[in-house]
């Protein structure tokens, strides 16, 4: 009796170990499972899909996807979900540096800096101090940004080339420059900021107090993080890079529009939560997120080789999106680490 | 003693301004909505006829109908993107079967279209405990494609406007019918969902799902429902339009998504659940219909009707989020002591 008991146990002891390891399989390599899915899925498919050039080609597609990723992160790792103004910094910000373009390359990028993060101090006061929900109120600065700019230059675009002179050259060739012979500067760019994200984000103290923020934001409070002062930081670092990636755009269609950085915030949120992190916040790493807008790269890619037109290729990604966090949420909820 | 008395008397004064402070949240819609009407009526020229009410009225019924699913969704803390396909998926559905079917038989498949992907939605939220973000962010995207691929990308339209004309004629004087058909189904659910005991579950759901659970109602049930109503009547909206304009482009849904959402928010539904109502978020939808068409009186492009909304919008959010904050500051003081302290103990 007792040992058929203590057999019984073991059974479900070694039921349950097994569960663990599948789940925490999927756990650990998470997105890099499907992008060597993918990668071999390409190779199968065509002889094209295996060189460098075409390489290079996905990665400078997602660069600036990436840069507005590993910067989002950051909100979504403290527990705020996501920035849905970034569109709405992107376009602004390119749209000042064009304007300032006259004073000077240095001085245009500073002043377009300075509006994306200014857009992310406001964003991280209301959010941080007041505790708005993220969303919504991140939302209605997108409608307010969005509704002014288009009041502001009454609907039209403008041109660096136009407005320039001198600088407009080298604002145009700041997507164009190629380091190091073949590299494009957006790629090294974009590569920079993953690495400097997963840095700030595993090893420094910021990077702890966001993640203590995210997991849990009563004990963050009681432990004596400043909490106002962290999450504001993280919607300003967010809004940097927006920014930053925002001239790269502008400089890459080389029109400054109200419309510029559509649907950059819906593909953020994907390739972050892709990337293994969830939208409570606390869990996953830049790292992640890096696989995510791979991804993403790949998967256009892979879809275009076969031949599947845009509209069936969205499809295809609401899907993989959904079972993707569906799978991921599943192996934390088995793990015992879900609290959702 | 008599310290003490005063100390009451400012504490009953303090519960009095909260509970007024309360009030004024729960009317606060009507009150913009007076100050904008007023407004408008003063400044804009061409405002005040009855031809630019019904216009009004006629502006608002797509959006007061998705706003009805929107708001139950919003009332169980959740969030459904979709609801912008949705609608498009609604108009296109009907338009694009008319010929085969007709009319009643295209709007049931339509309304079962848009029912489908509210139970797809609230299935993968209540039984896969996905978040609700995400994954109506996926299937919007999913709807969308769908649209596009199954239309092509181009506008469709059908030759029979006998429906197109009898949902435009004005009936009882100035009223059309689709006016009036709007009202009515948004009023029934607002009752079904404010003043039943099967309604009030949602709210119930929203405001603690773990009470909710406890007290037996099938938590899982609700929210799926939420979204099934979300998908419904969105879908009906969008076919109602389509209906009314014989027509339908595949891009239908992008703007007014922005507005519901900005309206229901505006109508005082908070995204944590458990409060607002439809016939608020109606009233918001009014009247920021009533903005856009008053701005357009007074010549202002669509640019401003965008800037306009956002900033009532804004505000809205900043002005909740402000008493919420100052709300936190005192929670679990006690305004008497409190009052004796500031009065002399320190002295």
């Amino acid at each position: 009796m007792e040992t058929s008991m203590q057999a019984n146990k073991e059974k479900i002891d070694v039921r349950k170990r097994e569960v663990g390891k599948i789940s925490s399989i999927i756990n650990k390599l998470g997105v890099y499972v499907l992008v060597i899915a993918l990668m071999i899925l390409g190779t199968i498919i065509s002889p094209k899909f295996l060189t460098a050039s075409n390489f290079m080609n996905i990665i400078q597609a997602v660069s600036l996807l990436g840069m507005v990723a590993a910067g989002v992160s950051f909100i979504t790792y403290s527990g705020n979900f996501v920035d849905m103004s970034i569109p709405c910094i992107m376009a602004f910000s390119g749209m000042i540096a064009v304007d300032t373009l006259r004073y000077g390359i240095v001085v245009s990028i500073v002043c377009g800096l300075l509006t994306g993060s200014a857009i992310g101090l406001i964003n991280g006061i209301v959010v941080g101090k007041l505790k708005a929900n993220p969303i919504i109120w991140t939302l209605s600065v997108a409608f307010v940004g969005n509704g002014f700019m288009r009041w502001f230059y009454s609907g039209k675009q403008i041109y660096p080339d136009v407005k320039g002179g001198a600088a407009a050259d080298v604002f145009i060739n700041l997507s164009r420059t190629d380091v190091f012979g073949r590299i494009p500067l957006i790629v090294i760019v974009m590569i920079t900021f993953m690495v400097l994200g997963q840095f700030v984000m595993t090893k420094t103290k910021f990077g702890k107090q966001v993640k203590l923020i995210g997991s849990s934001y009563e004990v963050a409070k009681m432990t004596g993080i400043n909490v106002n002062k962290v999450v504001c930081g993280a919607f300003i670092l967010s809004a940097l890079a927006t920014s930053i990636a925002g001239i790269f755009l502008t400089s890459l269609a080389k029109t400054g529009a109200f419309y510029n950085g559509e649907g950059y915030d819906f593909n953020a949120v994907t390739a972050i939560v892709i990337g293994g992190m969830t939208l409570n916040g606390g869990r996953g790493d830049v790292v992640g997120v890096l696989g995510g807008v791979l991804v993403i790269g790949l998967l256009s890619n892979v879809m275009t080789l076969i031949g599947i037109n845009t509209f069936s290729q969205s499809i295809v990604k609401g899907i993989i999106f959904i079972a993707v966090v569906g799978i991921n949420a599943r192996s934390l909820r088995k793990l015992g680490r879900d609290d959702a | 003693m008599l310290d003490r008395l005063e100390s009451l008397e400012g504490m009953m004064h303090n519960m009095d301004k909260k509970k007024l402070l309360n009030k004024l949240d729960y009317y606060r819609i009507y009150i913009i909505f007076a100050i904008v009407f007023i407004l408008m009526s003063l400044f804009a020229p061409n405002f005040l006829n009855v031809f630019n009410i019904v216009n009004i009225l006629k502006g608002m019924s797509l959006n007061a109908m998705v706003a009805v699913g929107f708001t139950v969704v919003m009332i169980c803390g959740q969030l459904d993107l979709s609801i912008g396909s949705n609608l498009t998926l609604g108009a296109m559905v009907v338009i694009a079967l008319q010929p085969i079917l007709g009319w009643w038989p295209s709007l049931a498949v339509a309304m079962i279209a848009g029912s489908f992907v509210g139970a797809v939605n609230g299935f993968l939220v209540a039984k896969a405990k996905i978040h609700s973000f995400i994954v109506t962010l996926g299937t919007m995207t999913i709807v969308q494609g769908l649209i596009f691929l199954l239309s092509k990308g181009s506008a469709l339209s059908v030759n029979d406007f006998t429906l197109a004309d009898w949902l435009e004629m004005p009936k009882f004087g100035f009223l059309p019918p689709r006016v009036i058909i709007t009202v009515s189904i948004v009023l029934m659910f607002f009752v079904l969902i404010k003043f039943t005991k099967f309604g009030k579950g949602f709210y119930l759901v929203g405001g603690n799902k773990e009470t909710a659970w406890l007290a037996g109602l099938n938590t899982d049930l609700y929210l799926i429902l939420a979204f099934i109503l979300s998908g419904l009547t969105a879908a009906l909206g969008g076919a109602l339009l389509a209906m009314s304009i014989s027509s339908a482009v595949p891009t239908l849904g992008t703007s007014s998504q922005m507005v519901v959402i900005a309206a229901v928010i505006i109508g005082g539904t908070s995204m944590a659940g458990g409060t607002g109502d439809i016939f608020r978020s109606m009233i918001a939808v009014i009247m920021l219909v009533t903005l856009f068409n008053g701005l357009m009186c007074c010549g202002a492009g669509y640019e401003v009707q965008i800037f306009a909304s956002g900033l009532v919008l804004a505000a809205v959010v900043l002005g909740e989020s402000y008493a919420l904050y100052q709300q936190d500051k005192v929670k679990g003081q006690r305004p008497n002591l409190m009052a004796e302290l500031k009065k002399g103990a320190l002295q």
